[in-house]
């Protein structure tokens, strides 16, 4: 049985293609203006690379921020039911299992059965999200994918707030002119990020295992200061940033085999 | 107070009469619709909705019929008297002869008008009803002669202060700790002296004989507020939003009028009860709501999200000031002499009340949490939201009680905060509708 999942993203839209909760291909485009065009384009590739077509396919399960936008008669799930399906796919030990995408981030809380019982989002500020460093990268005139490893340089981070995107940047610039190193303000940057994820993960509690997704985990300089301010190791997934797609993939497999029975 | 002009001193002096005509008028409009569409909306969602909501529905209209009926009591000579918390003593305003309204308001444009006067981090109800009074929105505000402002929180304690600006103000302060030996004799105190400012105010004597068919009525009234709560305890026949509906307009209606109509509404429920012509599916995923007050019309943001998600589920309870809360708790009397009816006044309104603004002396409000686990158990309920409204300070802090209290009972609960805004809907609905995904996905396994 072939089901598609997609997440429309704030910053990209992600497809991915199962068969029978095999991973058969998987693609990505950017967003842009247009969603929908945006996702039919990264499902014809994913498609492509599966070697199938749209006929093939059983049930396509949307998650993310404009999942009502898409076509293909798809149902929907949310990103925190698709990513804790996601995370206990991948480690069957995950009880919490962390998001952080461009522009938000998000924590579940799963039982021993791998059943979601609590959840917690930040709070519609993008401080705590990709975003963050992004705007820091830009400000600090580093490339965003350089942005971790020149952070991993440093013995000791600066002070940064992290309350408030531009605010943060200005704390960045007041740094620059201060003269601070660049590894430095770069780590400050990552430590204040994980300083919120970090609070918001601690409302639904920390349990092991911690698993990371999102586009985000993929950035070294984050992971190392989410890791420290946990307390605890921090598994990441593999396609971190596909787990939002895999996971609504993952549960209308589910949906299907279900009703069939 | 006698039609004497307050001077202009107004805390909104840089807004010329024209500015505030153009905005009245456009925000009014813009009001009219909203309540016009949520209530379109409510037909639509449920075909088979109670008939007799269509006199609440008329009520609901803030500048309809209600309205009409306090400008002509005012101009036979009745006296209005609005309050912001239903602390106040509705009896003895009824007793003095007086119509009580309540005044906060629940639009969404005006709050945006209150932030011209208070930092935008005051929670939005205050910022609205101060915005609702800059351009003189509210028919409840301006036809009121007096204001009672509760001193519960901060926000309400400085609400008066602005209000007082365009209106005579009578601060009402309650105890913070109701075990202690002082504050019920604090409060009658209170209590008294709002009795005195009442007979003054419209030249009534308030009487034990004019006192106690008043409080027979109001006793009446809870009768009928309590059996509409109590059906909604089995498989839902009304929505969430119909009963909260129903609850809130009590704090504009006419009393009798309102009894009468609630009760020819559960009639109506019993029936359906009857043959089982429930109003959603009966395995909907049953929710309870608490937290800060939810103000008609602008600020029924969750209810609507909830009840229209997908998936999703029914509100069959709520524990807000704006809803359950106003009037489950009757007069109890023992003796009906002016001093036990006066009494038993001032413990209705402090006793019986789970507003967040009170502590015990050990510590804690338990009598939310307890009233919190009571209602979650009788009312079936598998899921509570917990709603702030930014900068409801007491209700926010007071989340991690209640959040310890429903995790050890094994009911899932969820923090919601947002404020009177349309745009987050969109962020909302993504959060309610995980929620109630885990609920559904835990109502399978079990």
């Amino acid at each position: 049985m072939i089901a598609v999942g997609f997440d429309v993203g704030a910053q990209s839209v992600k497809v991915i293609v199962l068969n029978n909760g095999k991973v058969l291909s998987r693609a990505k485009t950017f967003s842009g203006f247009d969603h929908v065009q945006a996702l039919q384009d990264a499902i014809e590739e994913a498609l492509k690379l599966a070697n199938i077509t749209q006929a093939d396919v059983t049930i396509f399960t949307a998650t993310g921020s404009s999942m009502e936008a898409s076509p293909y008669n798809a149902s929907t799930v949310s990103m925190m039911s698709a990513i804790a399906k996601a995370g206990t796919y991948f480690f069957s030990k995950a009880r919490t299992i962390i998001d952080v995408g461009a522009e938000e981030a998000r924590a579940v809380k799963c039982d021993d059965r791998g059943v979601m019982v609590d959840f917690v989002v930040n709070e519609r500020c993008a401080a705590g999200a990709g975003a963050f460093v992004e705007a820091m990268a830009r400000a600090l005139e580093v490339k965003m994918e350089d942005m971790g490893v020149l952070s991993l340089e440093a013995e000791r981070a600066s002070s940064i707030n992290a309350a408030c995107v531009i605010f943060g940047e200005s704390d960045v610039v007041s740094l620059i002119h201060k003269q601070e190193p660049k590894c430095e303000i770069a780590r400050a940057v990552y430590d204040a990020m994980a300083d919120r994820v970090s609070s918001m993960v601690h409302r639904i509690g920390v349990n092991s295992d911690v698993v990371l997704v999102g586009g985000v985990a993929k950035d070294v300089g984050f992971v190392s200061s989410l890791k420290r301010k946990l307390g605890v190791d921090v598994l990441i997934a593999e396609f971190p940033e596909f787990a939002g797609a895999l996971g609504a993939a993952l549960i209308g497999l589910t949906k299907c085999k279900v009703n069939k029975v | 107070m006698k039609d004497k002009k307050v001077e202009p001193k107004k805390i909104m002096s840089e807004t010329t009469q024209k500015e505030i005509d153009e905005l009245k008028n456009i925000i009014k409009a813009a009001s009219e619709q909203v309540i016009a569409q949520t209530i379109e909306r409510l037909k639509k969602a449920y075909p088979n909705r109670p008939k007799e909501m269509e006199y609440f529905d008329e009520i609901a209209n803030l500048f309809g019929k209600r309205a009409k009926e306090l400008g002509q009591a005012k101009a036979e000579g009745k006296k209005i008297v609005g309050y912001n918390c239903i602390f106040a003593p509705i009896e003895l305003i009824l007793a003095a002869g007086a119509i009580p309204v309540r005044i906060n308001s629940g639009w969404y444009d005006t709050s945006k008008l209150g932030d011209r006067v208070v930092p935008v981090e005051v929670c939005s109800i205050v910022r609205s009803t101060i915005g609702a009074k800059m351009i003189e929105l509210s028919p409840f505000i301006e036809q009121s002669d007096v204001l009672i402002n509760v001193l519960t929180c901060d926000g309400m304690t400085k609400l008066g202060e602005i209000l007082g600006d365009y209106k005579e103000v009578w601060g009402l302060s309650n105890p913070r700790i109701k075990d202690s030996a002082q504050a019920l004799k604090f409060w009658s105190e209170e209590i008294k002296q709002i009795k005195a400012n009442l007979e003054k105010l419209t030249g009534n004597k308030i009487t034990a004989k004019t006192l106690k068919p008043i409080i027979l009525k109001t006793q009446k009234a809870s009768r009928a507020f309590r059996r509409l709560q109590s059906l909604r305890k089995g498989n839902a026949v009304i929505s969430g939003r119909d009963a909260m509906l129903v609850n809130q307009t009590y704090m504009w209606d006419d009393i009798d009028r309102w009894i009468e109509k609630t009760d020819a509404l559960c009639d109506e429920l019993e029936r359906r009860v009857q043959n089982k012509e429930w109003i959603c599916p009966p395995d909907t995923p049953r929710i309870m709501v608490t937290g800060t007050p939810m103000f008609w019309p602008d600020n029924w943001k969750l209810p609507r999200l909830v009840e229209e998600g997908n998936p999703p589920g029914i509100l069959v309870a709520d524990e807000l000031c704006s809803s359950e809360r106003i009037l489950y708790d009757p007069v109890g009397i023992d003796e009906w002499t002016m001093d036990d009816m006066l009494n038993a006044i001032g413990e209705r309104y402090l006793l019986a009340c789970t507003c967040p603004c009170f502590t015990s002396k050990d510590g804690g409000n338990k009598d939310r949490i307890n009233w919190l686990l009571t209602k979650a158990k009788d009312n079936h309920v598998q899921g509570v939201i917990y709603y702030i409204t930014k900068g409801c300070m007491l209700y926010e802090m007071e989340y991690t009680r209640v959040k310890r209290a429903l995790d050890k009972a094994n009911i899932p609960v969820y923090y919601l905060d947002t404020d009177y805004t349309r745009e987050d809907a969109g962020q909302l609905k993504t959060r309610v509708e995980a929620f109630i995904e885990m609920l559904n996905a835990q109502i399978d396994i079990i």
